[in-house]
């Protein structure tokens, strides 16, 4: 009798729901796919531009149900790293067992929280190069975006558009007083969704490129120059322009 | 049942008999000693260790006499030695130095005087290198060649290049097989007294994975151990700053404390790439990627103030060169790394006051305990012991 219990336990539970869903990510230009190292792209304020590479992290991602009830994904490894050059960066397989239900909408953190983003946090690559630092605010960047546009003077010139900890100076650049986080948080346009039992979905979140210079601030690189990380005014404008650059598509 | 006897019998017998043989050696047992690297404060915790070659302690004492014995080039004669060791120096960070006395000026060349195509690459720190191995990363995991993949590839590929050892892998597998003490050396490493090519790969591999430099003055800093003079503070805002010198990036910091990225970067070194100007061995010809012409490894800063020259080709002499390339002599050109975001300025622009910080700064890299640590350094005798 004994022995007939417990061969009980090890079998699986028929009733056990097995939901899960795929984040994957894309980047677009002007609704087609990115081309690299291709100066085949014009802005907002009219500059031509390429895009070399980009990397950036999302965090804090977060279905929230119709039933007003929210739930953060993969509590415990919740930061993601998106690489154009590391395809294995592209995919994101939940480890969540996710409820099955209605969901409204989808959310995430564009980079890091204040209390998540810590310095030595990440110690292995690709993540540790994007640090951002100690002097700057410490942490790691949001993102890198790398390019090159064809300046005022007709010259090819490299712009790295990244965003991080910005700085409050008192006397630029030797005496900062203070830091402004310039993370986000993006709710994501069209993202409710159904998952059913036992159902996998996979939800690809796309960065709409061309946004980042768009709106509402029409960001020319002729004014803001090659780099922005000790120009809190510059990120800021891209910071503000950041929150329709992302957009959801369900792939069955 | 009588046959069960007999059986019991001869077994008995034949225990007996061997235990009686006194004269036989004893076997040598093959029990490696598995050997971990102690991640220092702030490194990364992925190594680049191969499935079929794990550290072991008799495998890194093995390479350690292979890496310094000038027999392993397949020559005997005192004249005509090379090893690792004749170019690797320890005092220099694992590189010839500028003032080698016969590698003038730090450009090395083979036994035969050939020289190598490109100025040697430092030799730290390598057991956190996952991108690629030489100036062009042309040595990497996913070679669909695999006898192009991991430092234990660079050995064959050192002990027969013309512009290195310039000899034959049988003889050298050949002279180091008849050297008494190796061949048991070899069977404590990988369980067999033949040597072989592959095992000497291994067996050096596994010693240069243990060459870590990583308690420099900045290291010290950083565990708030000494502090740092307003010079060499100075010199370290200006390079983790865009505004500033820009190094960070490409060579790391605080949050990244290889002092490189181990990656590949066109920087701004020269106009032309193609035709009559172009490099066989840049990382253009690794990958194809038109992006990539003039591109080569970023180097660790770690002890770089001894391991000039400096670039791929060795085109500047001192740290004083090369600060002053960054600042005010950088060419542009369309595959100009993007991060090289002053090139049109034609540089970072550093005042002298800011050069001199900025070199004291990198100068705090250097790891003086590294650089004598008898653990890295020759064998007082080789197993032969001579």
């Amino acid at each position: 009798m004994i022995m007939v219990n417990s061969c009980k336990k090890e079998e699986p539970d028929d009733e056990q729901e097995n939901q899960k869903i795929i984040l994957s990510f894309a980047f677009l230009v002007d609704g087609q796919d990115l081309q690299t190292d291709t100066m085949i792209y014009i802005n907002e304020a009219s500059n031509h531009y390429l895009i070399n590479e980009i990397q950036y992290f999302i965090s804090d991602v977060t279905l929230h149900n119709s039933n007003g009830s929210s739930y953060l994904i993969d509590e415990w490894k919740d930061i993601h790293y998106i690489d154009t050059d590391i395809p294995t960066t592209w995919t994101w397989e939940v480890f969540d067992n996710i409820s099955a239900g209605n969901y409204n909408s989808i959310s995430f953190t564009f980079g890091i929280n204040e209390e998540k983003n810590q310095t030595l946090m990440f110690v292995n690559p690709p993540e540790s190069f994007m640090f951002w630092p100690i002097y700057l605010g410490g942490g790691y960047h949001h993102m890198k975006l790398n390019g090159k546009w064809l300046d005022e003077n007709q010259q090819i010139s490299p712009f790295d558009f990244h965003l991080g900890i910005g700085q409050i100076y008192y006397s630029y650049p030797d005496s900062i007083t203070g830091f402004i986080q310039n993370y986000f948080n993006v709710e994501l346009p069209n993202s409710a969704f159904s998952l059913d039992k036992n159902q996998t979905r996979e939800i690809q979140i796309i960065m709409n490129i061309e946004n980042w210079f768009k709106s509402p601030n029409t960001y020319n690189h002729d004014d803001w120059g090659g780099d922005i990380m000790q120009n809190q005014e510059a990120m800021h404008l891209a910071c503000e322009n950041g929150h329709d650059v992302f957009t959801a598509e369900f792939i069955y | 049942m009588i046959k069960y006897r007999n059986i019991i019998f001869i077994i008995s017998f034949g225990l007996l008999l061997f235990s009686c043989k006194k004269d036989e050696p004893t076997p040598i047992p093959y029990q490696p000693t598995p050997y971990n690297i102690e991640i220092p404060f702030g490194f990364p915790t992925n190594l680049n260790i191969p499935a079929d070659n794990p550290m072991t302690v008799e495998g890194i004492e093995l390479g350690r006499y292979l890496f310094y014995d000038g027999r392993m080039s397949g020559r005997t004669h005192p004249d005509s030695l090379m090893s690792c060791a004749t170019c690797h120096i320890q005092a220099n960070s694992f590189e010839c130095g500028i003032d080698h006395p016969e590698y003038i000026g730090g450009f090395t060349h083979g036994i035969t005087g050939k020289p190598t195509p490109h100025v040697m690459l430092p030799m730290i720190n390598l057991v956190w290198n996952s991108s690629g191995y030489l100036w062009n990363g042309f040595i990497y995991s996913e070679n669909p060649n695999a006898q192009f993949r991991n430092i234990e590839d660079l050995v064959w590929m050192g002990i027969v290049a013309e512009h290195e050892m310039n000899s034959d892998t049988n003889r050298a597998k050949e002279v180091i097989q008849n050297i008494p003490g190796y061949p048991e050396l070899f069977k404590k490493a990988f369980g067999s007294e033949t040597v072989t090519v592959k095992n000497m790969g291994r067996a050096i591999a596994q010693f240069i994975r243990t060459i870590i430099s990583a308690n420099s003055k900045f290291d010290k800093y950083l565990r708030g151990e000494v502090q740092l003079s307003q010079s060499e503070l100075h010199g370290f805002v200006l390079f983790t700053t865009e505004e500033g010198a820009d190094c960070f990036h490409c060579h790391g910091g605080y949050g990244n404390p290889l002092f490189t990225t181990h990656l590949y970067y066109n920087n701004g070194k020269d106009s032309l790439f193609t035709g009559p100007y172009e490099d066989p061995r840049d990382r253009y010809h690794v990958t194809g990627d038109p992006m990539d012409y003039g591109a080569y490894k970023a180097t660790t800063l770690r002890n770089i103030e001894l391991t000039g020259p400096y670039m791929h080709d060795g085109r500047f002499a001192t740290l004083d060169d090369v600060i002053d390339f960054y600042s005010h002599h950088l060419l542009w050109s369309p595959y100009i790394n993007p991060l090289m975001h002053h090139i049109n300025n034609g540089g970072v622009q550093l005042t002298p006051n800011e050069k001199t910080d900025l070199k004291a700064f990198i100068q705090t890299l250097r790891d003086n305990e590294f650089l004598t640590n008898s653990d890295f350094g020759p064998p007082d005798k080789f197993p032969d012991g001579k």
